[in-house]
């Protein structure tokens, strides 16, 4: 009896904590179906009355959240994607080609901006989208977020592709492969893994990235979901059953990815805070 | 065979957009940011260059200097409760045989999702009216709290949320830590008669004590970063109560144009950043490589 109960003390903490992560989802999604205030206000903890879908369509149409959805998605993917591909060839340059001077010196610019928070270069960044033009259109985004991410994709895929063995790219050479050729039909097939990876966090970076967005995109259907939200709640103060609709809007797809690659978000955005 | 991967066009055509995105992003802005910070720059009137008055304003500004006070709370907050809190919730989680990967997986999933959404979220919660705090407080007869309009609760309602955010996160990085640590040893010390407090105290906490350090020195590194959940919450106020170092910087620049102020501010709070780190290294940090 005392075992059994000191067994289930960790277990009782650890589900009361598991209950305040949890909590403010269940409330939102539950809130999502109120019809309005009144009824959360009423029984905030409570169920529904009856499940009231009409708040999806409304947030997802009138209040422009599927706008924000797809500017975030498209903006999001094509970055990663972009930076994932340019990650992998510099990678690529410097830890399979033979230019070891230029390479290491490349590398050694690359830990640099490693050391410099985000922030510090907001402002100047502001300015340079401005320069270029380019300031509140989707590129002001797109540019900074695939350059943002350079840096570390760069370290992660050159620890990896640095393992893998001489002997295959020898064999690759022998049969009569150019060094583009290498690198995507050896190299890149056999690094999927870090990809991925890298891919995943640059990914949701993309997706969650507040500053930027806020402050150097201002016409409103081109926003993206984390400034869309915030344009959102200040128009529908009043009304949090609709606010709430949003909030499952931008956290879903997210928590969705998350339960089919916990194992690799997990992995990937920790070990990419410990290389950062 | 060494002609392939000695071939410069396919080097240069590889590392090039890097190199140009790279220099474009982080080089220009390092360079134009040391420039502004000693100029007057506000995008209107021509800008002059103002050798170091940037830097001695900053220090006289009031509004920084509450900036820097809040920035300090964040630390203390994250060092000072949060660390420990993590890693009571790391050595429970690792002792428990079943739902192991259940509480990883749920108590880091709030550490993927959008700051900002988070804020609003929360802002919900906190929301005197109709939001859930209010009825569970009413429970025990406590009037409603206007948590993020108050100055005196504003500044703890956004350290609760940050917590809930983060607090997961670190959790998995120790809990990680934790699982390394080959079983025998644990079971030596079970053997010799350690119970497991003792065993989690005198044996494993000593062992973690390199990812303790990596974890208050990214909560460090994260409590200076520290703007997005400002800007979306409270927006800095009520007066000034919950304003960091880095939404008064942007706020300054994007409000009221001040880029050249904004950056010295930006290189100030890097500088910060710096020797935050540099003296945390050089006293508590120290810990030499452990190989079991």
């Amino acid at each position: 009896m005392t075992r059994s109960l000191k067994n289930s003390v960790p277990h009782v903490v650890l589900l009361i904590y598991v209950a305040i992560i949890l909590f403010p989802f269940v409330f939102v999604l539950f809130s999502s179906l109120k019809t309005d205030n009144v009824e959360i206000s009423q029984s905030p903890f409570g169920f529904p009355t009856e499940l009231n879908f009409q708040n999806y369509s409304d947030a997802w149409v009138k209040a422009k959240i599927g706008t924000y959805f797809f500017n975030s998605a498209y903006l999001a993917v094509t970055s990663a994607v972009v930076g994932v591909l340019l990650a992998a060839a510099t990678a690529f340059a410097i830890t399979r080609m033979k230019f070891s001077v230029s390479s290491k010196l490349i590398y050694g610019i690359v830990l640099i901006a490693m050391l410099i928070p985000g922030n510090v270069l907001f402002i100047a960044q502001y300015k340079l989208v401005d320069v270029l033009g380019i300031l509140n259109t989707h590129w002001s985004l797109f540019l900074p977020y695939t350059a943002g991410a350079l840096p570390f994709s760069v370290l992660l895929v050159a620890a990896f592709m640095k393992s893998i063995p001489g002997e295959l790219e020898e064999a690759a050479i022998m049969d009569g492969l150019g060094a583009a050729g290498l690198f995507f039909k050896i190299i890149l097939p056999l690094t999927v893994p870090a990809l991925v990876t890298v891919f995943i966090i640059n990914f949701l970076g993309n997706w969650n990235e507040y500053l930027l967005s806020y402050f150097f995109i201002s016409t409103d259907s081109l926003r993206t979901l984390p400034t869309g939200m915030v344009g959102f709640r200040d128009a529908y103060q009043t009304n949090y059953a609709l606010i709430s609709t949003g909030i499952v809007f931008s956290v879903v797809p997210v928590l969705l990815l998350y339960s089919v690659l916990q194992k690799q978000i997990i992995e990937g955005l920790t070990a990419g805070s410990l290389k950062g | 065979m060494k002609s392939t991967l000695k071939n410069p066009a396919v080097y240069i055509m590889f590392v090039l957009p890097t190199l140009v995105l790279y220099g474009l992003f982080f080089l220009y802005p390092m360079f134009s940011s040391v420039y502004f910070a000693f100029t007057d720059y506000n995008g209107l009137d021509a800008t002059e260059y103002v050798g170091l008055d940037n830097f001695k304003n900053a220090f006289s500004d009031t509004n920084f200097r509450t900036a820097i006070i809040n920035n300090m709370y964040f630390i203390v907050f994250s060092v000072g409760i949060q660390v420990p809190v993590i890693i009571i919730f790391a050595l429970l989680i690792s002792n428990v045989k079943r739902l192991k990967g259940f509480y990883k997986t749920t108590v880091f999933m709030p550490s993927i999702l959008s700051t900002s959404v988070i804020g609003i979220l929360w802002q919900f919660i906190y929301d005197p009216d109709i939001g859930p705090i209010t009825d569970f407080l009413g429970w025990f007869g406590i009037d409603p709290i206007y948590w993020l309009a108050e100055s005196e609760w504003a500044m703890v309602a956004i350290l609760i949320t940050n917590a809930w955010q983060w607090v997961g996160f670190y959790i998995v990085l120790i809990l990680a830590a934790i699982l390394a640590i080959p079983k025998d040893i644990d079971e030596a010390a079970a053997i010799d008669g350690a119970n497991a407090r003792q065993r989690a105290w005198y044996l494993t906490v000593p062992l973690i004590k390199p990812i303790i350090s990596v974890v208050v020195m990214l909560s460090i590194a994260g409590a200076m970063r520290v703007v997005d959940i400002v800007l979306v919450m409270t927006n800095g106020g009520p007066y000034g109560s919950t304003e960091v170092m880095a939404s008064y910087m942007v706020n300054k620049a994007m409000k009221y144009g001040e880029y050249g102020y904004g950056t010295a501010l930006a290189l100030i709070i890097f500088a910060f950043a710096l020797v935050l780190t540099f003296i945390y290294q050089r006293t508590f940090g120290r810990t030499e490589r452990i190989e079991y």
